[in-house]
């Protein structure tokens, strides 16, 4: 039989690592040892490459924030406002007119990054200097939830592991009493709703924990009213009596000991999260900072200062979705909005973690599904100031976790219709966030269904041109 | 089309080439081996693409790759020394700065690795281009060499791949089905004295594996574990207690004759249909809503869930549950034409107004089965959409009928199956002309249609809630548009009519509303859209499939059937090179898969696997094919995914993938004789059950004294000498846990019920196209909630966190096999949960009504749980921990549950960027009836409550052994 000599994962695995891995578990063929010598499936693992990011906080767009009006200005357009376009890209059927950015723009900082009038914080040059605004990403999809199970799998049909499971399973986590990858939402869940942050087909413990913004911040974390800390306390030494006595009863049986340790686990998680969360114990200056006490910037500047928190903590990946980009009619109030919303979280992101010298390594990703048309269909019979859906050009930012800083990499041509220089897919940009945290994308695999699956489907590049 | 080769399956000959006389074995060596694989593995960076050679190095011929790249020299390839050769390095993966071919899917294998080493050894041998295409030529005269056999395809894209060469062992799927015979029973293994006497084939092929290595397998297990094991794997359900003790009754007379009495009753248990059928829907993808951006609910799709579960239950033979899946709608039509003697009109009458018999709409329902992916057409144009449906369509039908990943021909000729992408497309094109639809299918008798009257009537309450919100909104709109054309001194025109006016003869589009309003208005008119389609329900639609051409226009929320059958109508069907839809490549037919060797029943000789052209009859045509007893892959398919389920583990341990890279089966001859017999045997599954289970190896304890020893030697316990221990499955816990309580409902089938699930997940907002979906409301009544959970409303777009935690499958993608990983979070919902908490203050209450001690309460809350009487150190301990706990629960003052009738949402609006509200109402809250809380129950029920919650928790509960 032949038996290619990549199948170490099937020939020496024992129960016991099936059981805490699952079947398919390679990790590149060289943290095999590793593995089996760790106790738990989060247990922090060595990276493939040399490391320049260690935590990822990625600011996910929900909707498609438009191109042309945050951090890709494009002045021609607002030549051509209201001119008919003849662009036939995408769906774009009957009479379409171009739709000029309604702000203005400016360069900031040292290094002269261009972005809309509508930032006022992330203008700021000690956060300017540090981005680095990539402009050549192409997306594939032209509806959010294909889109976003895209950006946030590399696949569009929506069963594949998220970008933050790879990550935890390819690295672990630090801190085994909070989960590896959390994931924060407003109210409403985006569009595909958890299959955005599943675990695929990777072993449960990698899935995305969502923390939740209202209620209890992990489902069912705390116990029935009724029941006090002490009483939770008691019943699980009365269930740990139970186990152990079936355990003695069933030694051949390892999976037990695991389950056993679980709830231990919960119970220090239900001690710990309450306390991780507690963003009101952050002094005043700091709640300031990140827009908290404003209306306007509160949940999201909470959800970057939570953020914080986490990977102080020794979370691995940490995502948080902001929704309401899709202005598709309306772009000056929509977009200027949704701006002013994130602004001031982003920013203070940026500067809080530079300042607790986290920056370094960890890397900061603002980005949505895909951009938006320069142009737009009349909508109800009227001009509609909006845009579509494009796939063809979006801008993304980059900050920390070894990227280029005050660089602009990539360009769109001069209306922002379409990505012309370093263009690359949505898979590349995810082998480059996998090669900073020290992942090589191609070993980074599991078995399933018969073949070696990589968070890039079938293999992509790194974007040089991104790191610094 | 003509077929080059002639080849034999089953034919593998030990043959020394003829070719070996007329060219150099060197020649050959790299002809035949070497070259093939840099032509796979190293050109594609290393020479194809003369612009990007990676590293400098060119491996397109023997000069470049002996001069080298930039980094490494003529240290790259030393002829002579293979050792000294870098290459070697690179591709043993033994540098880790230099892994070559950098993938973990392209990486070689030991053979191939040994290959070039043997091709360096011998002096690096690279014939000229004539001599090789001599020796290749040479050799496709050849089927079978020791390089391995030639398979007979419709052909590749090239012939490179055309005459490739698979190791026969590869292909074991693809082998013709032959039942081998029996081992003779070995008196020194099973048969030893140490078992009952054993004449069960499937023990004489597991025997064989044993006595090979020297194992024996563990004791009989108890009868106590067997009842459980049995009725669990049956039913998906825990024995009674009276059950329990009627068997060990039964099997202290006669132990064969309680097994088989005992088996005998489970597969007549209507439970026993609800059990398997979840095995088939997890690898269908059953769901009740369409997934993506919209979400849709298929309001009908139960009546599919519900002829599987039919199926099983009636032990329909697999190749008519095979063929009215995949071709049920053919079926009927065509009786619909034989019933009406020719007379058209009636005939297209009757298929639109659904005058289907009983039996006939039986068959169109399963037809379903073709529409369980998620799609959604929105903001894709038409015919990418098609494409999406049929490429779907496709994997899956590959999967779940042939164990085939079809995906992986789609874009380019198999890397590793001898399935051409020429196949890939002519399958497809089976399918070219297959269109969504809710047909008109009369009800059933046996179709349950309680509850239909309740749920239409909150629907319509929601539905004339949405309507009356829109009229006010537009009501308003209206106004102020009035007062704009009076004050511009222009007539009225109405909103419909002024759309394509001018805007300077017409008012603002959102005249008179507020933003706050814009935004109410959009999710109002939403909201009708669903509330309408959910009407749906109530209609005797089922959700299946028709033949004709694409329609116009693609919207998932409304698909209804052309009345034109159109059946002179072709579907135009091509290779689509790299599986883009602008790169149309050489036309196809429609056709089945060549390499199986099996031809279309009537096809000509010239391309015997050619599917008749007509629209109708094409999927009719590839069914037959898929469950022709012939078909090799078809029965080994469905008996490996039965047995998984009965060991936990398949005999071939991918079941949707029995290609090359598939794993291979453990027990290669128990899988052929067990799918031959299942043929030959008129394709009965019951039957099949009963023959595994009556096995010796089916009733092994879960223990072996020799556990450290199969530890090392057999780590995946692939010998069977011990019975694999499974965890239960999502809903075997929610199941098992309302029969622990006695609240289950074992009414079957008809609307999804909707259990509780977490009230905060329930009430979460949930994005969709435009809106917001409407708050999941559980049914007001326990009497419907509380049935089984395969009948639960399935939505893609929010899985009930109780189920997702435990591993339920993502409906997006077919399940092979469950995941059974341990989290936390499963922790915290089986202790902290409001459903678990309510289960347990049921059973308590129901203990409480069984005796009044607690003694005895604490012994039947074990035996109803965990099937045994707890020892004397559980008795005193748990008494102990209840009484303490009722001195607890004796300080403490439970709450009352809060059930909103109405809700506030937010979003945030496009159009403004700021975030809106608006209310929703929650109908089923009005007269909503609660399954019983810890309030409503005292003390001592609530400390006893507390027991049982352990029992919940207990990994003895939570794995069968």
């Amino acid at each position: 039989m032949k038996s290619p000599i990549c199948s170490r994962p099937i020939s020496t695995a024992t129960s016991r690592r099936e059981f805490i891995y699952g079947l398919g578990a390679t990790l590149g063929g060289v943290a095999m040892t590793d593995m089996l010598a760790a106790e738990s499936p989060l247990a922090v693992k060595k990276p493939m490459l040399p490391a320049k990011a260690k935590n990822v906080i990625m600011l996910f767009m929900e909707g498609g924030p438009s191109q042309v009006d945050t951090f890709d200005p494009k002045p021609k357009l607002q030549e051509l406002h209201k001119q008919e376009s003849k662009r036939t890209a995408g769906l774009a059927t009957g009479f379409r007119f171009y739709v000029g950015s309604p702000f203005g723009s400016r360069k900031v900082g040292n290094a002269g990054l261009e972005m809309s009038d509508q930032w006022v914080h992330m203008a700021d040059p000690e956060v300017a200097d540090e981005l680095c605004n990539y402009r050549g990403c192409q997306a594939e999809s032209l509806n959010h939830p294909e889109a976003l199970f895209h950006m946030n799998t590399g696949s569009r049909l929506g069963g594949d592991p998220a970008v933050g499971s790879w990550a935890t399973y390819g690295l672990g986590s630090v801190n085994q009493n909070l989960p590896g990858y959390v994931v924060m939402t407003e109210l409403a869940l985006p569009q595909g709703g958890s299959r955005n942050w599943s675990n695929g087909f990777l072993p449960a413990h990698y899935q995305g924990t969502r923390l939740r913004p209202e209620g209890s911040p992990i489902l069912d974390l705390d116990s029935q009213s009724f029941k006090s800390r002490e009483h939770q306390r008691r019943a699980l030494d009365e269930l740990a009596f139970l186990n152990q006595k079936h355990a003695a009863e069933n030694p051949q049986h390892e999976a037990l000991a695991a389950r056993m340790e679980n709830y231990e686990l919960a119970y220090r998680m239900q001690m710990e999260v309450p306390g991780v969360v507690d963003v009101e114990s952050e002094p005043e200056y700091i709640k300031e900072m990140y827009g908290m006490g404003k209306k306007e910037t509160e949940t999201f500047g909470k959800q970057c200062l939570l953020a914080r928190r986490l990977v102080e903590k020794g979370v691995r990946f940490v995502q948080i979705f902001s929704g309401g980009w899709d202005s598709h009619d309306y772009l000056e109030r929509g977009h200027s909005a949704r701006i002013r919303s994130v602004d001031q979280g982003m920013a203070a992101l940026i500067k809080d973690l530079k300042q607790r010298g986290m920056l370094d390594d960890t890397l900061v990703i603002w980005t949505g599904e895909f951009g938006r048309t320069p142009d737009n269909n009349r909508r109800g019979g009227v001009y509609s100031l909006g845009r579509g859906h494009n796939v063809d050009a979006m801008t993304m930012l980059f900050a920390g976790g070894g990227v280029k800083k005050g660089a602009v990499v990539g360009a769109t041509d001069e209306i922002g219709a379409e990505a012309v220089e370093c263009v690359h897919p949505i898979r590349d940009v995810h082998c480059t966030i996998l090669q900073l945290l020290g992942l090589d994308d191609n070993k980074l695999t599991y078995f399933h269904g018969g073949r070696y699956k990589q968070l890039s489907q079938f293999g992509g590049q790194v974007i040089p041109e991104l790191i610094g | 089309m003509k077929f080059k080769t002639l080849f034999s399956y089953g034919l593998i000959l030990s043959c020394t080439s003829i070719l070996a006389d007329e060219f150099r074995e060197e020649d050959r060596h790299f002809t035949l081996k070497v070259q093939p694989l840099l032509s796979e593995k190293c050109n594609g960076c290393h020479g194809d693409d003369a612009e990007k050679i990676k590293g400098g190095l060119n491996m397109l011929t023997r000069e470049d790759l002996i001069r080298g790249g930039e980094e490494w020299g003529d240290e790259v390839l030393v002829p002579g020394d293979a050792k000294k050769s870098f290459l070697i390095e690179t591709v043993k993966w033994a540098d880790p700065d230099w892994e070559m071919p950098p993938k973990e899917n392209d990486r070689l294998t030991k053979e191939q690795i040994a290959d070039l080493e043997k091709w360096i050894e011998d002096g690096v041998a690279w014939p000229e281009e004539s001599v090789q295409l001599a020796i290749r030529k040479a050799a496709a005269e050849e089927a079978v060499t020791e390089e391995g056999m030639i398979v007979q395809t419709s052909g590749g894209l090239g012939d490179e791949w055309t005459y490739r060469r698979y190791n026969p062992e590869d292909l074991w799927a693809f082998q013709k089905l032959v039942r081998p015979d029996v081992p003779q029973p070995n008196p020194t293994v099973l048969n030893d004295g140490s078992h009952p006497v054993s004449s069960n084939p499937v023990d004489a092929f597991l025997e064989a594996k044993w006595a090979e290595s020297g194992v024996k397998p563990a004791a009989q297990a108890s009868p106590g574990t067997l009842i459980r094991r049995a009725t669990r794997d049956l039913t998906g359900l825990p024995p009674t207690a009276e059950e329990i003790d009627h068997f060990q009754k039964s099997w202290e007379k006669n132990s064969e004759a309680a097994w088989s009495e005992l088996i005998d009753r489970l597969l007549v248990s209507p439970r026993y249909g609800e059990r398997w059928a979840q095995h088939w829907l997890d690898v269908a993808r059953y769901a009740d809503t369409g997934g993506m951006s919209n979400d849709y609910e298929r309001s009908n799709a139960w009546r599919y869930r519900d002829y599987v579960i039919r199926a099983f239950n009636e032990d329909k033979p697999y190749d008519e549950f095979v063929l009215e899946q995949l071709a049920g709608d053919e079926l009927v039509d065509r009786s619909l034409r034989e019933r009406l003697q020719g007379d058209y009109q009636a005939y297209v009458k009757g298929r639109q107004e659904g005058n289907y018999l009983p039996e006939e709409a039986e068959k169109i329902i399963a037809t379903g089965f073709l529409r369980m992916g998620p799609w959604d057409p929105a903001m894709v144009k038409r015919e990418e959409a098609r494409q999406l449906y049929l490429d779907d369509v496709v994997n899956s039908v590959g999967q779940t009928f042939l164990s085939t990943t079809m995906r992986c021909f789609k874009c380019h000729d198999h890397k590793f199956d001898p399935l051409p992408t020429r196949d890939y497309y002519r399958f497809y094109a089976a399918f070219a002309g297959t269109q969504m639809a809710e047909r008109a299918v009369p009800f059933l008798p046996e179709e349950n249609r309680d509850g239909f009257e309740e749920s239409r009537e909150m629907s319509k309450e929601l539905l004339d809630f949405a309507r009356a919100e829109v009229k006010t909104l537009t009501n308003k709109r209206e106004k102020a548009a009035r007062a704009w054309f009076q004050e511009n001194g222009l007539d009225y025109v109405s909103h419909a009519d002024r759309k394509e006016l001018p805007d300077h003869v017409k008012p603002p589009r959102h005249v008179g509303l507020s933003v706050e309003e814009q935004g109410q208005l959009k999710v109002r008119e939403q909201d009708v859209w669903i509330w309408e389609r959910r009407l749906d329900r109530y209609e005797p639609l089922a959700q299946t499939v028709y033949n004709g051409p694409d329609p116009k226009f693609l919207n998932a929320r409304k698909l209804r059937m052309s009345g034109n059958p159109n059946i002179n109508w072709r579907p135009e069907s091509h290779i689509l090179t790299g599986g883009a839809l602008e790169a149309k490549g050489e036309a196809v037919t429609p056709g089945v898969l060549s390499a199986l060797g099996v031809p279309v029943q009537g096809a000509s000789e010239d391309d015997p696997y050619q599917i008749p052209d007509a629209i109708e009859g094409r999927r009719l045509a590839l069914a037959q094919w898929i469950a022709h007893p012939e078909n090799p892959l078809t029965a080994r398919s469905f008996v490996n995914r039965v047995w998984q389920q009965h060991f936990g583990q398949a005999l071939a341990g991918n079941p949707n993938n029995f290609g090359v890279k598939g794993k291979k089966p453990t027990h290669p001859e128990l899988l052929d004789w067990l799918a031959a017999d299942f043929v030959e045997n008129g394709w009965t599954l019951k039957r099949l059950h009963r023959l595994i289970m009556t096995s010796r190896a089916y009733r092994l304890a879960a223990e072996h004294p020799r556990r450290e020893y199969l530890a090392a030697e057999d780590p995946e316990n692939q010998w069977l000498a011990y019975f694999p221990t499974r965890r239960l499955t999502a809903e075997e816990i929610r199941d098992s846990l309302l029969a622990i309580t006695g609240e289950l409902e074992t009414d079957a089938g008809g609307l999804p019920i909707k259990p509780e699930i977490n009230m905060e997940v329930a009430l979460q907002p949930r994005m969709i196209q435009f809106s917001l979906a409407p708050a999941y409301q559980p049914d007001p009544i326990p009497e419907r909630r509380n049935r089984r959970t395969i009948y639960a409303y399935r939505v893609r777009g929010m899985a009930d966190p109780f189920l997702e935690l435990f591993n339920q499958p993502n409906p997006n993608d077919s399940c092979e096999v469950r995941d059974s990983a341990a989290v936390s979070p499963q922790a915290f919902t089986l202790l902290n949960s409001d459903q678990i908490t309510d289960r347990s203050i049921a059973f308590a209450k129901s203990l409480r009504e069984e005796a009044t001690d607690l003694e005895t309460q604490i012994g039947n809350a074990f035996r109803r749980t965990l099937g045994r009487a707890p020892d004397g150190i559980e008795k005193k301990r748990l008494g102990r921990y209840v009484r303490e706990m009722t001195d607890y629960h004796r300080g403490v003052e439970p709450e009352a549950p809060v059930y909103p009738t109405e809700i506030t949402r937010s979003l945030v609006e496009e159009f403004s960027g700021d975030t809106f509200e608006y209310e929703e109402i929650l109908p089923a809250f009005r007269n909503y009836q609660p399954d019983l809380k810890a309030r409503d129950v005292d003390a001592e029920t609530r400390a006893l409550a507390d027991l049982c919650l352990l029992l919940f928790n207990a990994n003895e509960f939570v794995y069968v052994y």
